[in-house]
């Protein structure tokens, strides 16, 4: 699904991010991306999206290379893609529903489609009932479910998710993943960077553990390491 | 691009007017006085222009004769002058009659004559009218060739300052009007510049759902072509209705002004008015838009 071959990225101001990175993802895994803060994490993601470019190596998605897209090509990339960020991001003006139903209104889905769709969805993540609600009438896992049914409405093949418990308690965060868990179920790769040491060592998927933008580590039901 | 789509870029564009509010106000009136400017001025030129084609028109040719010609010497001519080219009046005027005229002027009760000595001073003339304007001065100049003619006179000069008139108001209107629609398109890229910051959010949003650059565009080229059709409209109608009024009233009370009050030509300038109107419009948005959204 996703291959990154030697990649480099060196932003602008001579900051490194990440070196001669080589990771392969495969279909329908559940992948955990840890490091500390400034570990190359958020670079990795946005490689994948096209909003960075890397400064060397290839990058393959659904086996095809991504350095070389027109802009509707980007877009037809991203519409394969779902994510997920730490701070929501949703439109505070609009309910609940709207929020999720203006992914469907941007790839010009039909009203009959959206109103079928969008029910079904905010039931999967656990928002039955919520819809006619604004974003500041919910709490912050609430909150971060909308995000999520924005990001699956449209049946992405991958979901990312960069650090998506970062601003939640420990418990909402555990409900948090295991909704990611039950979207992984249903045959989407999730890829999630997160440097929340108890839920990775708790939830036994593949970890790949960045430090100064290199992979110092890539395991099957891995920890989150660094004991201490 | 399906319908509804397109219905929805015009739902967004009119809810991002409706928030600018007072910004939008400031784009839409710029726009309307810009164009009530260039209204006017187009109004005033063509009208200047009628008035001075219409005075030409009425040109007339004054062929002074030798005062020592004779009255059948000058008679002689009348039939040569008729047949010059472009030629449709010959209209002889006597000396006796030139000096009633001038009589008249001065008043009944003056001997015009007497003070003169007894002497009339005046020459026989023609008046002659030429058939199309063009012609005047060909006419003019081959009036000078005839045999006893002294001095040919026209109108020309006043026409040719009503010409350099009408230049200059060309010239300032033009001016006015590049000035003013810079002012405009500047006003209509602020607004929409707004509206991008305002939409910020959604927009990076769209972006990472994978919406097309055009489909993130669109609403915002509509606003402004809204604001400027706007604009134009309310430029359209002030004119409109003003120069109504004026054709209405000149017509009765200053006669001698022929002003233009041709419904084709007139809708034509309104309609000309809505396009430039939206075209500042979308030049406007245009700008922001390539500016302030980066997609
Ligand atoms: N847009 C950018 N321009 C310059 N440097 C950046 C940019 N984004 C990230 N960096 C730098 O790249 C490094 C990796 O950042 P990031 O990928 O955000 O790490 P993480 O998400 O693991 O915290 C950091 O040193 C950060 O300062
Ligand atoms: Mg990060």
């Amino acid at each position: 699904m996703i291959q990154l071959l030697n990649v480099s990225k060196i932003y602008p101001n001579k900051v490194q991010a990440l070196n001669d990175l080589t990771v392969k993802i495969d279909r329908g895994e559940f992948v955990f991306l840890v490091g500390p803060s400034g570990a190359g994490k958020s670079t990795f993601i946005k490689l994948l999206i096209r909003e960075e470019l890397p400064t060397k190596g290839q990058i393959l998605v659904g086996g095809k290379s991504i350095l070389r897209l027109r802009k509707s090509e980007v877009a037809k990339l991203r519409r394969n893609i779902g994510i997920v960020f730490q701070d929501f991001r949703l439109l505070t003006d609009r309910t609940v529903f709207e929020n999720v139903a203006f992914a469907m209104e941007v790839l010009e889905h039909s009203k009959k489609e959206i109103r079928a769709r969008v029910p079904s969805v905010l039931e999967m993540v656990g928002l039955d009932g919520k819809g006619e609600y604004f974003p500041h009438q919910l709490s912050g896992g609430e909150q971060q479910r909308v995000a999520i049914a924005r990001a699956i409405v449209n049946g992405p093949r991958l979901l990312i998710a960069d650090e998506p418990t970062g601003n939640l308690d420990p418990e909402t965060s555990w409900e948090i993943m295991e909704l990611l868990n039950d979207i992984n179920r249903r045959g989407t790769t999730v890829l999630m960077a997160t440097h929340a040491r108890s839920i990775v060592n708790k939830m036994r998927k593949r970890v790949i553990a960045l430090e100064q933008g290199r992979v110092v580590r890539d395991e099957e039901e891995g920890g989150y390491g660094y004991e201490s | 691009m399906k319908v509804r789509t397109v219905g929805y870029f015009f739902k967004q564009a009119f809810k991002s007017m409706w928030r600018n509010g007072w910004m939008g106000v400031a784009a839409v009136t710029t726009v309307a006085i810009t164009l009530l400017i260039v209204g006017i001025f187009t109004l005033l030129v063509i009208n200047a222009d009628f008035i001075a084609t219409d005075l030409e028109s009425d040109v007339e040719i004054i062929a002074y004769m030798d005062v020592e010609a004779s009255r059948s010497e000058v008679l002689e001519v009348e039939e040569q002058i008729q047949a010059i080219r472009g030629v449709t009046e010959v209209k002889l005027v006597t000396k006796e009659e030139g000096l009633e005229i001038l009589n008249k002027k001065f008043g009944q009760d003056y001997d015009l004559l007497s003070s003169l000595g007894g002497v009339n001073p005046l020459p026989d003339l023609y008046r002659v009218k030429a058939d199309s304007p063009e012609n005047v001065e060909p006419v003019a100049k081959t009036l000078e060739r005839v045999a006893h003619v002294d001095k040919v006179d026209y109108g020309q000069d006043v026409i040719d300052k009503l010409f350099a008139v009408i230049r200059w108001v060309r010239l300032i209107g033009a001016g006015l009007v590049l000035l003013l629609g810079l002012g405009a398109i500047f006003l209509v890229a602020t607004t929409i510049r707004l509206t991008v910051f305002a939409r910020r959010k959604e927009i990076q949003i769209m972006k990472y759902i994978g919406a097309t650059d055009w489909f993130i565009r669109w609403p915002f080229f509509i606003e402004g072509m809204v604001l400027g059709f706007i604009g134009a409209m309310l430029a359209g109608v002030v004119l409109y209705f003003t120069y109504d009024f004026l054709v209405t009233n000149i017509r009765f009370s200053l006669t001698f002004i022929p002003l233009i009050s041709d419904m084709g030509l007139i809708m034509k300038i309104l309609g000309s008015l809505l396009v430039a109107g939206t075209f500042v419009g979308a030049l406007g948005s245009l700008i922001s838009v390539r500016r302030f959204l980066q997609v």
